[in-house]
């Protein structure tokens, strides 16, 4: 249970500021229908940055489909054979966004510019941004439940 | 820090310092970007003097020069002056700043630092000062503004420096 608002959920907690909760689902939820970047790079980008920090909760949650077997070899996807080079550009990008934002190279950047084009470029960083935050907000939140529609 | 920008924005100018941005190349989030931000700045509880607090941290944090060197004439005319900007600044605790203030940075630098390591004292302290209307105003603010200034950090073009400049709400 969360020390703020006793909630349990996200949502719970957001209902103290119910337009800004609307607001900010509705940029969310844009992201999953971007013309420019898959919704399955980015839920992979999402669950790395829920491995990184520890967070259980969004770890549980799933947003988009995977292929079979990535969720279990995530944390090994440098060694693995089920993320394609696309994928593969956009993980390397997240994990040093999230370490080290300063730290990217223009050749990471790049990298993501071959699959996707300048514009897939922006979608990814918006996107770390927002996953990042709901990652940090849920431990700072000590959220402990995943919604049912979300799991 | 990569100076040279790793994508173009387009061409065509509006005058608006966003929609003019490598932003506009995701013309879908465009929109919704600026309603949140719209509402994070003015649709909640707390003060702009204490939200552009609040962002100056996350700015001298990410190390975002143009965050750090923009001040918005919102949070000015709230009573943010650059004598109170100055004590944002490591040692802010033992500062003149008012215990509010200084709740504002600690909360801050808890969700920049070690989110998942907040203290029982601090969650206290905070629940004293704030309402909880408030606080989700605070988290909700630090969030957007850590994620939009890696946002920009990540795309370079990032002057080595810059100087001060006011700047009003974007449309």
């Amino acid at each position: 249970m969360s020390w703020l608002a006793g909630a349990a959920e996200r949502q719970q907690v957001l209902a103290a500021m119910p337009e800004l909760a609307d607001s900010y689902a509705q940029l969310y939820a844009q992201l999953w229908t971007l013309p420019h970047l898959p919704a399955r790079s980015l839920e992979l980008c999402r669950l790395r940055l829920a491995q990184l920090h520890n967070a259980s909760v969004e770890w549980q949650k799933s947003e988009a489909e995977l292929a079979p077997g990535q969720r279990l070899a995530l944390a090994e996807w440098p060694n693995s054979d089920l993320f394609d080079s696309a994928e593969r550009a956009c993980l390397e990008f997240c994990e040093v966004y999230a370490m080290d934002t300063q730290a990217l190279t223009d050749a990471q950047a790049e990298a993501v510019k071959q699959h996707y084009g300048d514009a897939g470029l922006v979608a990814l960083v918006e996107a770390l941004g927002l996953f990042d935050g709901m990652t940090r907000l849920s431990l700072l939140w000590q959220l402990s439940t995943v919604p049912p529609g979300e799991q | 820090m990569a100076s040279k920008p790793r994508v173009t924005a387009p061409e065509q100018k509006t005058g608006n310092v966003v929609r003019d941005s490598s932003l506009a190349l995701v013309p879908e989030t465009l929109d919704p970007y600026l309603a949140v931000n719209a509402l994070i700045w003015l649709g909640g509880p707390l003060n702009a003097a204490e939200i552009e607090m609040a962002r100056l941290r996350n700015a001298r944090t990410v190390n975002c020069v143009f965050c750090r060197n923009v001040r918005y004439d919102i949070a000015i005319e709230a009573g943010l002056d650059e004598a109170k900007v100055a004590l944002i600044e490591d040692g802010f605790i033992d500062s003149d700043l008012s215990d509010r203030e200084k709740l504002i940075l600690e909360f801050s630098d808890q969700y920049l630092g070690n989110p998942a390591a907040i203290g029982t004292d601090l969650q206290q302290r905070l629940l004293a000062e704030f309402t909880i209307e408030e606080l989700v105003h605070l988290s909700m603010a630090i969030s957007h503004f850590h994620g939009f200034s890696r946002c920009a950090v990540s795309l370079g073009g990032m002057p080595d420096d810059m100087p001060r400049m006011e700047v009003s709400l974007p449309d």
